[in-house]
């Protein structure tokens, strides 16, 4: 394959999740975050640590970017020239949008990232060899690569913090890549619990630890395949499709939706659907 | 809770090893217990424990005083997370990020974990001997206790044995309170915290109450912020005003926040009342003779807010009502703080949302255990007693003075004039480190104890504190047990049916079961329910509001003079992780970016690109901020968001003790803070004192998260913003 050819007919190579002929059987896990309740407290990303055994890096590596913060909240301000920011600022929570059709899988050389059946863009620490190849080719910078073996070396968790660590998941080691899996743990337990009664999880079964904690609940999440559920319903209102060619419905002129995704144009095909902020116009 | 009934010496026993230990030892081991893992056999696990299940608890958060419930998650005896306990009305389920970090104070490494005397440790038998001879041979008004809000049997407690000693002094003392807000609340509404409805408001107008990040119950408010915001309720999307120098959390989310002159918000808020009038509002006759010089000219000659944005501010108001007009932290510190106050009010009164938007709260049926509030004016009462040298034991528990009082007052100084000096406490923080005897406190996820939230979001409740796992350290006590023990030592009498602060808690519980809805069950079975609720729903009737908002007495001062030595005013910021530095040694906080500037690990100077310019400034340039009582370096931030005659540096870092995440980290506000007090109620005003900046020579590279391009989009659509006419949001999910 030449590189003209790659780039001649880039949008065919790119339009290969998700494929209309093999849809999401039983699960495809998504989100919506409404950007005007979204307060940008931190809330989710301090839960985000609790719950998935993230390292506290320190001042020295966070100023190097080794900061590990699969959640983290992103602030803007207006480009319009005023002298105050008299419209406030601009929140955006960040984590990995979990895309169907990830720019880092394509690029791992060993396949430690890839995609599951839910899809879920998944990590697989023990087959990482840290070529940190897909961090490079994530356009939104939520792979987070650890540098340093934290708990041993760095001693991140001096006694008894190690106590605290969630055992449902692990506390990874030097030389690999993490990022946010939309609490996995969460959803495999919840899904093996639904299996038990022979039965599909059920909108309202599951939330990731961010959701669950967000005190103006901004942040919804939840089952795709499931028309029932809400998250299913908020992506349906907003008319925001999953596999979308470069622009949604509230890209269209006269359009009166906020429903949108970061770089649609890039084809990564997110999950993670956010809602504009809005803002009075009589003020 | 396996591990600590494991001992060792069984250990060497199950594994036969009894005698090879000494053997070992010399093999090139420096011990035999390097490496060792404890085994815990699951054959007869303990009740509530299956392996690789997780049970929830609930019980209260202790890492502010809003009072949320939480659900701790613990598994194989060992407390992971607190999620949000959904049956309490003040959070429903929600949880703050310094709320999820509660964690890291329980299993913080650098809790206090024995009785130390002078640093050296003591047994609790020799400590609490040692405090009942230092008290036997004082008089009770020479004992004082400085403490944190208080509320609950905690309080209880410590009421009875201040009684017990007969003339004791307390002093509730927080460092970041709304105390002229109290006051104010309970001169125009006949309550100081009454229950506010921002969902039912169609508009919110906040001077400067940082109600999303800091102020009195953020979790509670900010899921009515979302309901407020909602597009699809009767009222419509709300429309959010907030004023204030210094861009807070909830400015950042405002739809127009507006840094009016520092200490002009009571003239803002009475030229807007003069424009409600002459845009035809009806005003009361008061407040209309009262207003009638705050044209809007005037207004916006010494607010420094247009005439035409205090005009549309009017329209909005007169157009949208209910509304709900708050008082903060921005508009209380000043010497005129009250009459700032007061001036806001009036427009509640005016805009008719008192009974509509402000709400009387539940009363609480049990006046002992209602939260008692602590004010900044207690630090001042009691450092003036300490002055005079008349006290010769002084307790504290949740306080820390040392590092919160203003260095003006010299409180480090004066409390060596108190012979005998007892902290309760978790750290060994500053004040700890200064007290000649330290008790090791339980952390709150150890500890027994109750709680009434100051604000009550429906109904009263009493929230249960429980531990949710066995405590981590032997040597540590719940501060109901020590203040049991020592009421045991002047009353053994009435206190000899207790074995511990839980009896007494059960007893005192089950005994007025009936009120607390369990009338007609059996006490272990009504004992069992409350601890598994985690809180318990008073009943009592509704209080009334006394709408006493008038005009009476309101004279506010003209603006400010210029001070040519000290040309810039600062603005102390309480951020919602660092509040006044109490959980400063939790490291998740110090890592949780501040959502405005969103730098870690370090405090800041905000200052307006304008006057940074002007200054020669430029970011990570270490400044000097010099103030009449002192100087504090930190670098510095070019920040929009504040007004360009005022500069802030967020209270709660600069720990000098505390521990490994604290200690170091950033430069302490509170020092250099003058000793300027509101006029009415002696409150400190926190935003009255004057600094002037320099450069010290040096500059770093400001550790954030903010990227390069300084929070600029660069053309992406990264976080898009519409305006609220080019959205239907009526039908929205």
């Amino acid at each position: 394959m030449s590189v003209t050819n790659l780039l001649e007919n880039w949008s065919t190579f790119r339009h290969f999740h998700p494929v209309d002929d093999k849809p999401h059987e039983q699960y495809k896990w998504a989100m919506a975050i409404n950007l005007d309740a979204c307060t940008g407290c931190n809330a989710c990303s301090v839960a985000c640590y609790a719950e998935n055994n993230i390292a506290v890096v320190g001042k020295d590596k966070y100023a190097h970017g080794q900061t590990m913060h699969w959640m983290r909240i992103e602030r803007y301000w207006d480009e319009d020239g005023r002298e105050f920011p008299d419209q406030g600022a601009q929140f955006l929570p960040m984590m990995c949008q979990q895309c169907e059709a990830a720019p880092c899988e394509t690029v791992c050389p060993v396949g430690a990232t890839n995609h599951t059946a839910d899809g879920l863009n998944s990590q697989v620490y023990n087959r990482c060899i840290g070529s940190r190849y897909c961090s490079a080719n994530c356009p939104f910078k939520v792979r987070y690569f650890n540098w340093y073996d934290y708990p041993d070396q760095e001693k991140v968790w001096p006694e008894p913090l190690p106590q605290q660590l969630n055992p449902d998941l692990t506390v990874r080691t030097k030389g690999v890549m993490e990022k946010c899996t939309f609490c996995v743990q969460r959803l495999t337990a919840a899904k093996s619990d639904a299996r038990n009664e022979g039965r599909s999880v059920r909108d309202g079964d599951v939330q990731t630890a961010c959701q669950q904690a967000c005190p103006a609940g901004a942040i919804s999440f939840g089952n795709l395949v499931d028309p029932q559920s809400k998250i299913a319903k908020q992506w349906e209102k907003q008319r925001v499709e999953l596999a979308a060619h470069d622009e949604q419905e509230k890209d269209k002129e006269g359009s009166e939706l906020r429903g949108y995704r970061i770089f649609e144009e890039l084809r990564a095909y997110p999950s993670v659907m956010y809602l504009e902020r809005v803002r009075e116009s009589a003020v | 809770m396996m591990e600590n009934n494991f001992n060792r010496r069984d250990f060497l026993k199950v594994m036969g090893w009894g005698g090879a230990a000494v053997t070992l030892t010399g093999c090139g081991f420096t011990s035999v217990e390097d490496g060792r893992e404890v085994v815990t056999s699951y054959v007869e696990p303990p009740e509530y424990a299956l392996p690789g299940i997780s049970v929830y608890f609930n019980s209260t958060c202790a890492q502010c005083d809003a009072g949320c419930s939480v659900s701790g998650r613990v598994r194989e005896g060992r407390v992971l997370k607190l999620e949000g306990n959904t049956a309490s009305a003040i959070n429903r389920g929600k949880m703050c990020g310094l709320g999820q970090a509660g964690v890291q104070a329980h299993y913080n490494p650098d809790r206090v974990r024995e009785p130390l005397l002078k640093g050296k440790a003591i047994s609790w038998e020799e400590a609490l001997g040692l405090i009942d001879g230092k008290l036997k041979a004082v008089k009770g008004e020479e004992v004082a206790f400085l403490t944190g809000g208080l509320s609950g049997h905690v309080k209880v407690m410590f009421k009875n044995y201040m009684d017990t000693l007969g003339g004791a002094n307390h002093f509730v003392y927080e460092a970041a309170s709304p105390a002229v807000v109290r006051a104010s609340n309970k001169k125009a509404y006949g309550v100081s915290m009454p229950r506010l409805h921002l969902d039912k408001a169609k508009v919110v107008m906040s001077f400067g109450a940082d109600f999303l990040g800091s102020w009195v119950s953020p979790v509670h408010f900010s899921q009515q912020y979302a309901a407020f915001r909602k597009g699809n309720r009767p009222e419509g999307r709300g429309v959010l005003v907030q004023i204030e120098p210094k861009m807070t959390l909830t400015g950042a989310n405002a739809d127009r926040w507006i840094p009016a002159n520092p200490g002009s918000e009571g003239v803002l808020a009475l030229g807007i009342i003069n424009a409600l009038g002459k845009a035809g509002l009806s005003i009361p006759a008061d407040i209309a003779g009262l207003t009638r010089d705050y044209g809007v000219d005037r207004v916006s000659k010494e607010t420094g807010v247009s005439v035409e944005q205090i005009n549309k501010l009017a329209g909005l108001l007169k157009e949208r009502t209910p509304s709900l007009v708050l008082v903060g932290d921005a508009a209380e510190g000043y010497l005129h703080g009250s009459q700032n106050a007061a001036a806001i009010a009036l427009l509640n009164r005016v805009l008719g949302n008192i009974g509509k938007t402000i709400d009387a709260p539940a009363n609480v049926p049990f006046p002992q255990v209602a939260p008692t509030v602590g004010s900044r004016s207690a630090v001042k009462a009691l450092n003036d007693k300490l002055t005079s040298g008349k006290v010769q034991v002084l307790f504290t528990y949740a306080a820390n003075p040392v590092f919160s009082a203003p260095s003006v007052l010299k409180f480090k100084d004066n409390l060596q004039k108190v012979p005998f000096k007892v902290a309760l406490a978790h750290y060994m923080d500053e004040t700890a480190v200064e007290a000649d005897l330290v008790l090791p406190l339980d952390s709150a996820l150890e500890d027994w104890g109750t709680g009434v939230p100051e604000y009550l979001a429906e109904g009263a409740q009493l929230n249960i504190q429980q531990p949710l796992m066995e405590k981590l350290y032997s040597g540590t006590r719940g501060v109901g047990d020590i203040l049991l023990a020592l009421l045991k030592q002047r009353r053994a009498n009435e206190y000899k049916g207790y074995e511990d602060f839980y009896s007494y808690l059960r007893h005192s519980l089950v005994s007025i079961k009936g009120v607390l809805g369990g009338s007609g069950k059996d006490d272990d079975i009504f004992w069992a329910e409350t601890l598994s609720q985690g809180l318990v729903k008073l009943s009592g009737n509704n209080g009334s509001l006394a709408a006493k908002a008038n005009a009476a007495g309101l004279n506010l001062p003209a603006p400010a003079a210029e001070d040519s030595n000290y040309p810039l005013r600062l603005i102390p910021s309480v951020t919602a992780s660092m509040r006044d530095g109490r959980n400063a040694n939790q490291p998740w906080l110090q890592e949780s970016p501040d959502p405005l500037t969103t730098i870690v690990w370090d405090s800041w100077v905000e200052i307006h690109p304008k006057t940074a310019a002007r200054l020669g400034i430029v970011e990570g340039d270490i400044i000097e901020v010099a103030s009449r009582n002192g100087a504090i370096k930190a670098q510095a931030y070019l920040f929009p968001g504040i007004h360009p005659d005022a500069i802030s540096i967020p209270l709660g870092y600069g720990h000098e003790a505390m521990g490994r995440y604290a200690k170091n980290v950033g430069a302490n506000a509170f020092a250099i803070l003058d000793q300027a007090v509101d006029k009415e109620t002696g409150e400190l005003a926190m935003n009255e004192t004057r600094v002037k900046l320099s450069k010290v020579g040096k500059r770093i590279i400001v550790t954030k998260e903010e990227g390069p391009a300084g929070g600029m989009q660069m053309g992406k659509k990264i976080a898009v913003r519409v305006a609220s006419d080019k959205v239907n949001l009526s039908e929205e999910i």
